[in-house]
């Protein structure tokens, strides 16, 4: 016993030695990382825990693989004991672990969920091996196939193991306990060879386990430790916003200023967690627009690229060695992936933080967006127009403009550029204002006071351009005294209502819809359906980033009778104008197409939408695919609802 | 007296100035220099001439050269100059009123010097095939800066700047290979293709190809515009086109208030609509 | 080298010309600035010649206080320092404008080798001001440049003609006024812009002499009056777009 004892405390101590070194050598690639500010709302970060990594929410959504997963999570959970059971039990066979060794019900525990383990690796080796979804192309699927035989070998061993020891008659509680173990020990007689298998499948546990411990560390398998803490340190609210960069910091030497990420020591904290997370499940990829129309971006291998970079600890640029140069372009910043990781690993941060670097410190970025960016800067709007015309449309209708010192009504309605400057978006901007009207709401625009939010600059990766305008465009939001802002486009919408707050601004934003089916059901804007049938398209931006779901559904409701697409509400699928992608080629088969595809399958005749970009892109994608499907926002829709024939109220 | 600096008397520019100095009503003396041009070297020969002479006024066309020859006769002997005058009234001060930002817009302006230095606006008024006396002056070019060497670059195709059509794509083409529409509607015409500045910036058409007050001015018969907006510095470049037809999908498109006809649609429907229409009307 | 850049301050105009209620001068309220293309193209260039040959670069203005704006843009793609010739606002006519500059040169402590200008302001549009400050300083002067290459003290320089290029060939210094189309301006960077900031800019104030070229008021051009005729929406326009093509005589 002695020598056991010995033999095991020496395998122990080269497997924890093991374990240490590489957990000490990621900790401080940690801690040398710039830090990120994930400490607040504790509550909703408990609740993550409870129900992303406890309850393997994310994972369930798509059940069998969910399932194969959580039963070996769980139960690796329920069977963390049994290794310092085994560990006793290897160096006695007669001790095992106080009080829960002794436990009939743990026994039973332990051999259901180390049957549902072996389950578990049996359906994942079924998936990979004879279904073979194109999730795991580009993952290391012998990493996969390594780690699921450990677990396999674990599992069974200790079910043969406990077999042995009631075929030895060595367990203090009854058979029954055990029914699994219990069975299979009837393979096995009362014998000196059952002795010795006794010994050797304890040892054969203990010591799978030990070389799985140093093995895990530097494996994907490191997920069981790091995904718990990444889903912790994951956005809680405004999904939208993206983290501000400083570019005054006065402790900061001019030239350590850090401008997204050049290198791997660029990487901040938590996406440097998002890397060490990664099991290249390949969930991301499957939801990518971007891949899904045949581009080079795949936000799985972006993530495993940037790991390998950052294990290697390989000081070249991350573009274009670790991710390639068109992936960091090919990226709509939709969500999908994020919403789709079961780890949360926030990819559009590590994407937006590759391209500031190449915007920003190298100038490097398609050649077709230095128009929209000079743009931006210069004429405050990515058109390039006047600024002095933006309120050309308003002028017809008699809408307010808010000069310079005047005080905003109760809502600021905030257009944007699309819906100033482009002539299917400036419908969205005549039919809102003449709801509003027709409501009696008191509102107001500012007119060429109101400048380009930004959007399209931080997505590209300008954030200097971007923040200018954030800070200009609070100022005169504050000098107005606006408090409640209503806008008609959702990229608007997101960063006035999750990222100006970085900058001093507070505001009530709403999306047009919201105030719109609002104004329907208090009975102040009365339309008539005809009956048509209609698709709703949800923006990426208004419902997988910020919620906004029902209010245009309502709408379209009241007008007419809706039919929805599969890929719909927060599993919408982008219409390829997000992530500055309005002013970016697009190479290969158009997202805007598969999108409009989908809709025409539905068989109905009219696409409403609810963002300026959604109705230039998918009336492209429409007249690319030669349908007849009508593109048009909701408000336009209630608009024709309200104005067309006898007005009722809709209950 | 009105001394005009003309290339040869023959170009239609030159020509435009001859018809402009006789709005003075005095006698038009044309002026012209051999040799290889050394802008320099001329403006101070005619600046030579002109203290012989004694001329009310000494006018160029508002070419390249025209005014940096009238420029160098100006700095020679430190006069103000007025280029690209659309009209003039003489007098002491003389008035003109010249253009400013590539035509969009008009200055009046006196003129505190005598003689009256001025170019003359290309298409300001209406060339005359009248005859004028025409003095050769010899220039001391030793040491001045002067062309060297004379590069012939091949154009495939019609020059932009002399295409009597001219089929323009902006910012509506979307990329490069949009322009494979624009093409082939300047091939059937015969016509040069051209864009606009957002086009250059983005990538996709070479600057040798942009219409534009910083790129190349075309007076075509008729200017095709698809998908411009009309910025004030594209259609700068284009006033001098007789016709103007602009294909926009917005119909508040600035463009508008200065075409001749208009379509309102997608450059991308329209244009090969326009081709094949044209190759119909051709077979038959 | 020593390089100095010309520039000036000019309003993004946009798809209309709109004047203040005198005549006498754009309204700029809600437009946006910026400098000439062809100056963004001079800027690129010197900063160019300068990594190609080393040395130093400075960019001078004259122009109102916010004319500072467009001095640290040209900083920011690289050019070392900038002169600021501050006026009220009020505009400088041709002469003028040359004889700040030249007594700015005159007063720099090194020459400059080369002097680089926009063939013509956006605004103005005057062609003279580079032309009297080469006869003021005695520098030989090319303009309109399209190609500039430098070799042993002298400055090869591409004119585009109709049908090729003219070639010269001068000695420095020498001053060039250049196009749009020489170079491909570079996107600034934002530590270059950061380092911008605080990149020394010489100002004064020069007094305004007389104009002899006197501005007495501006006027849109006369709108020709025509109506525009519209053919059509979208394809269906095409016969009638080959009506007005045959009408031409093109069809």
């Amino acid at each position: 016993m002695l020598v056991a004892a010995l033999v095991l405390a020496a395998a122990v101590a080269v497997s924890a030695t093991l374990f240490a070194v590489r957990v000490g050598f990621l900790l401080r690639l940690l801690r040398a990382a710039p830090s990120v500010e994930r400490t607040g709302d504790v509550p909703r970060r408990v609740q993550n825990e409870a129900t992303i990594v406890l309850g393997q929410r994310k994972l369930l959504q798509r059940l069998g693989p969910g399932l194969a997963h959580a039963f070996i999570f769980w139960g690796f959970l329920v069977l963390l004991p049994t290794i310092l059971i085994a560990l006793i039990g290897a160096v006695d066979k007669r001790s095992t672990l106080p009080w829960l060794g002794h436990q009939g019900w743990y026994a039973l525990l332990q051999d259901i969920f180390a049957v549902l383990v072996l389950v578990g690796v049996l359906s994942a080796l079924w998936i990979r091996k004879v279904q073979r979804p194109r999730r795991f192309e580009g993952s290391h699927l012998g990493e996969a196939d390594l780690i699921l035989a450990l677990i396999a070998t674990i599992a069974t061993t200790l079910l043969l193991w406990h077999a042995c020891r009631i075929a030895l008659a060595l367990n203090e509680w009854p058979r029954a306990w055990s029914p699994v173990s219990n069975a299979l020990s009837h393979l096995f007689g009362r014998d000196e060879a059952t002795r010795v298998l006794e010994r050797v499948l304890v040892w054969a546990h203990v010591l799978t386990i030990l070389a799985f411990l140093a093995y895990l560390p530097r494996s994907k398998h490191l997920h069981i430790f790091t995904a718990a803490v990444n889903v912790w340190f994951g956005r809680t609210a405004h999904r939208g916003r993206l983290e501000p960069l400083r570019f005054d910091d006065p402790d900061v030497p001019e030239d350590e200023l850090r401008f997204g990420a050049g290198t791997a020591a660029d990487l901040n904290f938590k996406e440097l967690l998002d890397t060490f997370s990664c099991t290249e499940c390949g969930r991301c990829q499957d939801a990518c627009p971007a891949w899904a129309t045949g581009k080079v971006l795949s936000p799985k291998l972006v993530i495993m690229g940037l790991r390998d970079q950052v294990l290697a600890q390989d000081p070249s640029a991350l573009v274009p060695q670790a991710v390639p140069e068109e992936s960091v372009w090919d990226c709509v910043t939709c969500g999908a992936c994020v919403q789709a990781c079961p780890v949360s690993i926030e990819h559009i941060d590590h994407i937006v933080d590759l391209r500031r670097h190449l915007v920003m410190v190298e100038s490097s970025f398609p050649a077709e967006a230095e128009p929209m960016l000079r743009d931006v800067e210069r004429a405050s709007n990515p058109w390039g127009k006047a600024q002095s015309e933006r309120a050309d449309w308003a002028s017809a209708l008699g809408v307010r403009v808010l000069e310079a010192g005047e005080k905003a009504p109760e809502y600021l309605y905030w257009v944007g550029c699309a819906s100033s400057f482009d002539e299917r978006a400036r419908r969205t901007a005549e039919s809102t204002a003449k709801l509003l009207q027709a409501a009696g709401v008191e509102f107001a625009i500012l007119g060429p006071r109101e400048s380009c939010t930004g959007d399209p600059a931080r997505r590209i990766g300008n954030e200097y351009v971007f923040q200018a305008f954030a800070e200009q465009n609070v100022e005169v939001l504050n000098d107005a005294g606006a408090t409640k802002l209503v806008t008609g486009c959702p990229h608007c919408f997101n960063t006035l209502a999750n990222e100006y707050p970085d900058f001093g601004g507070e505001f009530e934003v709403v999306h047009h819809s919201e105030l719109l089916s609002q104004l329907v059901s208090e009975g102040r804007l009365r339309p008539h359906s005809n009956g048509q049938a209609i698709t709703y398209h949800d923006s990426c931006y208004l419902a997988r980033h910020n919620d906004v779901l029902e209010a245009p559904r309502a709408l379209v409701a009241a007008v007419g009778e809706p039919v929805e697409m599969h890929r719909s509400r927060r599993s919408t699928f982008c219409c390829g104008a997000g992530g500055a992608h309005m002013w970016m080629e697009e190479r290969g088969t158009p997202i805007n197409a598969e999108r409009v595809r989908e809709a025409a399958a539905t068989g109905a005749d009219t696409l409403a939408v609810a963002c300026p970009f959604c109705t230039v892109m998918l009336d492209d994608g429409v007249q690319g695919i030669g349908s007849d499907m009508r593109v048009v926002d909701v408000a336009t829709l209630l608009a024709e609802a309200v104005e067309d024939g006898p007005s009722r109220p809709t209950s | 007296m009105v001394l005009v600096f003309v290339d040869s008397g023959e170009d239609e520019l030159s020509r435009q100035a001859l018809a402009f100095a006789r709005g003075f009503e005095e006698e038009t003396v044309g002026v012209t220099l051999d040799g290889a041009y050394a802008p320099a070297a001329w403006g101070e020969a005619i600046a030579e001439e002109a203290k012989a002479r004694g001329p009310s006024a000494v006018i160029g066309p508002g070419t390249d050269r025209g005014n940096e020859v009238l420029a160098h006769v100006a700095a020679t002997l430190n006069l103000p100059m007025a280029a690209n005058c659309v009209s003039v009234t003489p007098g002491a001060p003389a008035t003109v009123t010249r253009m400013r930002w590539g035509g969009s817009l008009l200055e009046e302006a006196r003129v505190h010097g005598a003689p009256l230095l001025l170019t003359v606006a290309p298409h300001a008024v209406a060339a005359e095939a009248t005859e004028v006396e025409l003095t050769r002056l010899a220039a001391q070019v030793d040491g001045s800066a002067g062309v060297v060497e004379r590069v012939q670059t091949s154009t495939a195709g019609v020059s932009l700047a002399d295409a009597s059509v001219v089929v323009s794509g902006g910012r509506g083409v979307g990329s490069a290979e949009g322009f494979a529409v624009i093409e082939e509607l300047a091939r059937l015409l015969g016509g040069a293709v051209g864009c606009s500045r957002a086009v250059t910036s983005a990538g996709w058409r070479p600057h040798t190809d942009q219409v534009g007050q910083t790129g190349t001015k075309i007076s075509p018969e008729i200017y095709i515009a698809c998908g411009i907006s009309g910025a004030t510095q594209h259609m700068a470049g284009c006033k001098g086109a007789k016709k103007l037809l602009a294909i926009n999908p917005d119909a508040e498109a600035s463009i508008f208030a200065s075409a001749d006809y208009a379509v309102i649609g997608d450059l991308h429907e329209v244009v090969p609509a326009i081709s094949e229409e044209i190759r119909k009307a051709r077979a038959k | 080298m020593n390089i100095l850049v010309c520039v000036k301050r000019v309003p993004l105009t946009g798809g209309k010309i709109v004047l203040t209620d005198d005549q006498r001068a754009i309204s700029t309220r809600h437009l946006g600035f910026t400098i000439s293309p062809h100056e963004e193209c001079a800027a690129e260039e010197a900063v160019r010649l300068i990594e190609r040959h080393g040395g130093s670069s400075a960019v001078l203005t004259l122009g109102p206080p916010e004319a500072e704006e467009q001095l640290r843009d040209v900083m920011a793609i690289g050019v070392d320092r900038a002169v600021h010739l501050v006026t009220d606002g009020e505009e400088w006519d041709p002469q003028a404008t040359a004889s700040a500059i030249v007594e700015a040169v005159r007063a720099e402590d090194e020459p400059f080798d080369l002097l680089l200008f926009g063939n013509e302001s956006a605004d103005a549009g005057n062609y003279q001001v580079a032309i009297r400050v080469a006869h003021a300083l005695g520098l030989p002067c090319v303009t309109g440049v399209k190609g500039l290459s430098i070799d042993d003290g002298r400055v090869r320089c591409e004119q585009e003609v109709a049908g090729g290029r003219d070639v010269y060939d001068v000695p420095m210094p020498a001053l060039v006024t250049v196009k749009e189309g020489l170079n491909l301006p570079r996107y600034p960077s934002v530590p270059g812009r950061l380092r911008a900031k605080r990149k020394p800019v010489a100002a004064s104030n020069p007094a305004r002499p007389e104009s002899r070229l006197e501005m007495v008021r501006l006027l849109l051009p006369p709108g020709s009056g025509k109506q525009v005729e519209v053919l059509g929406h979208g394809a269906q326009a095409a016969p009638a777009v080959v009506g007005v093509l045959r009408e031409l005589g093109l069809v």
